[in-house]
């Protein structure tokens, strides 16, 4: 893999939202007092505390039978609307998509990530459109057609019609997303040939450990060289030297262990994805024949497994590192070491003996070839835990998808209330371009990685052709003034990046397309969290404006 | 119209339709197959500038429905492959590229750089990336795949055949894992699949690469003889040299693996008969009218009659042309390396240099000693190669085993010895040649 999963703090994560949503609620709540105190003079100020009780009764006295029945007539209403040609959409693309990616390679263990990126991304690209025309529109419309007066007349809250929109709309959702998965799903088993689905078509379990290094001279260092990768994932550790590669695992025991099927025993499976840069080619100009004779030709890496507690460290055999295939290690229960000092034999037990009290274990890593270089990464090596089927993965990651759908449903439906259809739609694909697309750049100019990138600072710049790379000294646009100014916008930036949510949390493709089981902490639990929070305020924003809206203005 | 019922203004818009259909339908009739001339207005066009796809090579159907189907978005939609293209390449995601490029080409089936760049891409940059020789061997052929898949959609593209054949024959024949890779492509790693023989994809015949890669060039010199086409890859003489330097590459590559029989024999005097009567004889186009590379007085003189040029223009070109391809270095190199002596020469140098590495020094001393002097015998009937850079490489690395002996048992060197001229006017070449020498001998 070639990216980093991180476990979700979940006190620091319920503390920013909570920080975050205060703020803003706690902002708008003094705003609209005072606007109700300018503008409505005497009677202001009794009327918002009449709207805020209101506000109240109608989010905490809402009635399903009511709130069920606007979302039934939504269902109802979407497929009138021919919402479920889609479908022949999909379809289409569905019949010719193996023309395209069969035999786009014939690596086996590369096709399946090939087919199962193509059906997440599809259908991810179906159900956008659905549910953000459907949401986008579903209010403008009965606003524009005068139904929703109809409506509203009745004993039915505002609050009702935004929450039955919200789940009428979500259901078409959840029906659209069940069909084309498990269509989607059928289509990648029968795509896959046989023999390989065997071995493919797995969710693997990974326990990941953490990272860090020594250098050359065998000193602790935050990460390894850089070999002139452009893309810096990964840090390289000199061969035949000190420098080394610690991964330290946790929460390992009896139930880590699985059966090696070559040797029929409970052992530890590893797994590691290293890369490897040499400074010269290796003994390439002799033919060799034999397949063990071309192993020894590629580098090789030694791990050593280290207990500090009884002071033991035992080195298993060398190994050949095959960039980007599978590489496997099965770490026996009983393993024999000779002393370096002594010289002696030993017999000792991986649980009893090498993995610590607390569960933790030492894999120390070295490269053994001179002059030459191995590369890894925190996910490069890791304890592979007994497979999940592959369902559990690609279920998982449609899981993702159906979470995005609602939060484009959710916002959609917000849009609506205060803007026309056109409107919120264009400002719901501006928020989804923002939060899939500039992700990451809006998160580099924010946490300052980007140099020089204030509002105005980047803005003379350019009007005077600038070079944002080198800077001038004492020029207006570096100026301290400029810079304070600037950071007021960032500022203000920061505060408002939160109303865009970070749809690549939603998506696992990553996961499911190089047979990984998507994790709970780093990945499911971020997108739970990412909807949940925006559902409240995304709520009341909506109640309110529906609320407040003048329904004649069309 | 707003006066109009519904109905009338429903029978006026079909009207419009039918009346708007005729001339697209007169216009666009499909073609009635090969025959000239035929078909709409449209097809016609299509058939008198090679437009149809059909014209083009073999049609893919997936991509002419994509493209179809993409309408005006193609440039878009190929901009944003070819950013997901280099991203991937960074990240070392090679499924991933690979299965973009095959998207990339689906989207511009016949834009000639496209393939060119992504097929050198594949067989270079991206099989250098892979530690394995075998995982090496396994993007050469990928490049070399996809240029094939690139040639059979534009059959009127010389430059993808050359490619073809360029990395069939030098990626394969002159890289560093040269020696892996040519025994691959006789008996592919993947046993497996090919069963220990060469993947039929590219090597159905079993032959040698460069042979492969010889019939690949002169596809691409059939191709480009063709009216109205062009390649793009450099002066056209030097192209259509092509084949006959496949033939210099076999002949060579059989000597660096130590067969110096009858195969090597006849593989030079092929060499020698394609280079002075096949690409010797042909004409070039030149400023001063067409020439013969090989050519004999009278040529001269009727090529001279014919295109109306006095008879030293058109020896001067003939003599520039000759330069530039540096004619007459490999005529006189095929005969050379024609000859039993060469052959013999060779052998001994080949064995001696055996013999230093397995560190049996007298006879490898006695063996290159022979060598040399037959080297030297040969030489002094082609004088010409004796500046010649691979002559002068070849003699000086010799020399460096031959006296790396005398260092190793302490012998002195005597003042006299064969191939000592050559010793004693490239010093300033020793520099180079030397590291060459030291991996040599380190191996």
């Amino acid at each position: 893999m070639d990216f980093d999963p991180e476990d979700i703090n979940i006190p620091e994560s319920l503390t920013y939202w909570g920080l975050t949503f205060g703020i803003a609620l706690a902002a708008s709540l003094v705003v609209a007092f005072l606007l109700a105190a300018a503008l409505g003079g005497k009677k202001g100020i009794p009327r918002y505390f009449d709207h805020l009780g209101e506000g109240l009764r109608d989010t905490f006295g809402m009635s399903l039978r009511r709130v069920m029945a606007i979302s039934s007539l939504t269902v109802k209403e979407s497929i009138r609307k021919k919402t479920l040609l889609v479908f022949v959409v999909f379809a289409i693309l569905f019949m010719f998509a193996g023309w395209f990616l069969s035999g786009a390679n014939a690596n086996k263990d590369l096709q399946l990530s090939v087919h199962v990126s193509f059906v997440l991304t599809s259908i991810a690209w179906m159900v956008f459109p659905v549910a953000l025309l459907l949401s986008c529109w579903g209010i403008p419309e009965d606003i524009r057609l005068r139904s929703l007066h109809t409506v509203v007349t009745k004993p039915v809250k505002r609050s009702e019609i935004v929450v039955g929109r919200v789940i009428g709309f979500s259901l078409v959702g959840t029906f659209v997303v069940a069909v084309m998965s498990i269509v989607g799903y059928i289509w990648i088993l029968r795509q896959i040939p046989p023999e390989i689905a065997k071995a493919e078509l797995i969710s693997r379990v990974p326990i990941y450990g953490h990272l860090s290094y020594l250098d050359r001279q065998g000193q602790p260092t935050n990460k390894g060289l850089n070999t002139g990768d452009i893309n810096e994932f990964r840090g390289y550790i000199e061969g035949a030297t000190k420098a080394r590669a610690i991964w330290k695992f946790e929460n390992l025991g009896e139930s880590s262990l699985r059966l090696n099927p070559a040797t029929q025993e409970k052992e530890l499976l590893m797994e590691n994805s290293m890369q490897s840069f040499r400074t010269h080619k290796g003994g390439i100009d002799d033919l060799v024949e034999s397949s063990e004779e071309m192993e020894a030709l590629l580098l090789h890496g030694q791990i050593v497994l280290e207990n500090p507690e009884k002071n033991l460290r035992v080195s298993l055999p060398q190994f050949a590192i095959r960039e980007f295939h599978q590489n496997l290690n099965w770490i026996p229960r009983k393993i024999s070491s000779t002393d370096e000092e002594t010289q002696e034999t030993k017999t000792y037990d991986l649980i009893e003996d090498l993995i610590q009290d607390d569960g933790s274990l030492i894999v120390e890593f070295r490269c053994v070839d001179a002059g030459q270089y191995i590369g890894m990464a925190r996910p490069d090596l890791f304890v592979r835990l007994p497979e999940k089927p592959f369902a559990s993965s690609y279920f998982k990651s449609i899981f993702g998808l159906w979470m995005m759908t609602i939060l484009v449903i959710v916002m959609g439906v917000t849009a609506s209330t205060f803007v026309k259809g056109p409107v919120a739609t264009l400002l719901l694909l501006s928020v989804f371009l923002m939060g899939t697309l500039f992700q990451h750049f809006m998160e580099d100019m924010l946490a300052g990685n980007l140099k020089r990138s204030g509002l105005f600072e980047s803005g003379i710049r350019i009007l005077t052709h600038g070079n944002p790379e080198v800077g001038k000294e004492g020029s207006i646009e570096e100026s301290a003034a400029i810079k304070r100014i600037d950071q007021g916008f960032t500022g203000f930036l920061k505060l408002a990046s939160n109303a865009v949510p970070n749809f690549n949390t939603f998506s696992f493709k990553a996961y499911t397309a190089n047979g990984f089981d998507v994790p709970l902490r780093s990945a499911i639990l971020p997108a739970v969290f990412s909807l949940l929070g925006f559902l409240l305020p995304c709520f009341l924003l909506g109640y309110f404006s529906l609320k407040l809206r003048e329904l004649e203005a069309k | 119209m707003n006066n109009l019922d519904s109905r009338t203004r429903k029978l006026l818009y079909f009207g419009g339709i039918i009346l708007l259909s005729i001339p697209i339908i007169y216009l666009g009739r499909p073609s009635a197959g090969m025959e000239q001339g035929s078909g709409g207005k449209l097809a016609q066009l299509r058939s008198e500038y090679d437009l149809g796809e059909s014209t083009l090579g073999q049609v893919d159907p997936s991509s002419a429905t994509m493209n179809l189907v993409l309408l005006g978005m193609r440039g878009v939609a190929s901009s944003v492959l070819w950013n997901q293209a280099n991203e991937e390449q960074e990240n070392k995601n090679w499924a991933s590229l690979r299965a973009t490029t095959q998207s990339i080409i689906k989207l511009q089936p016949h834009f000639r750089k496209v393939w060119e760049f992504q097929g050198w891409n594949l067989a270079y940059n991206v099989s250098k990336e892979w530690d394995d020789v075998r995982d090496r061997y396994y993007w050469v052929k990928e490049g070399a795949k996809f240029l094939k898949d690139g040639v059979r959609q534009n059959e009127n593209i010389p430059d993808l055949y050359w490619y073809t054949g360029f990395i069939l024959g030098n990626k394969i024949g002159n890289s560093d894992e040269w020696k892996y890779f040519r025994k691959y492509f006789i008996s592919d790693p993947d046993v497996k699949k090919w069963n220990g023989g060469p993947d039929s994809d590219l090597n159905p015949n079993r032959l040698d690469n460069y042979l492969v890669g010889q019939i690949w060039f002169y596809d691409a010199n059939k191709v480009e003889a063709l009216p109205g086409i062009e390649q793009h890859r450099m002066q056209q003489m030097l192209f259509r040299a092509y084949p006959s330097h496949a033939q210099f590459g076999y002949a060579q590559a059989l000597y660096k693996e130590g067969q110096f029989n009858e195969q090597s024999r006849e593989a030079w005097e092929l060499a020698y008969e394609l280079w002075t009567r096949e690409f010797g004889r042909e004409e070039h186009e030149s400023p001063g009218g067409f020439i013969i590379l090989e050519s004999t007085p009278e040529d001269i003189k009727r090529l001279s009659e014919r295109d109306g040029v006095s008879e030293e223009t058109k020896r001067r070109w003939t003599n520039s042309y000759q330069d530039r391809c540096q004619y007459r270095f490999w005529r006189s190199l095929a005969a050379l390396e024609s000859e039993d002596l060469a052959r013999e020469a060779r052998r001994n140098i080949y064995d001696g240099k055996q013999f230093y590495r397995d560190q049996k020094f007298r006879e490898s001393q006695r063996l290159l000693e022979l060598g040399m002097e037959q080297f030297e015998r040969l030489l002094l009937d082609y004088d010409s190669l004796k500046g010649e850079d691979q002559i002068i490489e070849d003699a000086l690395m010799t020399i460096l085993y031959w006296k790396s002996i005398h260092d190793v048992r302490d012998e002195e060197i005597p003042a006299e010895y064969p191939l000592k001229q050559f010793f004693d006017q490239h010093q300033s070449r020793m520099e180079s040649v030397e590291p060459f020498f030291r991996r040599e001998i380190e191996n």
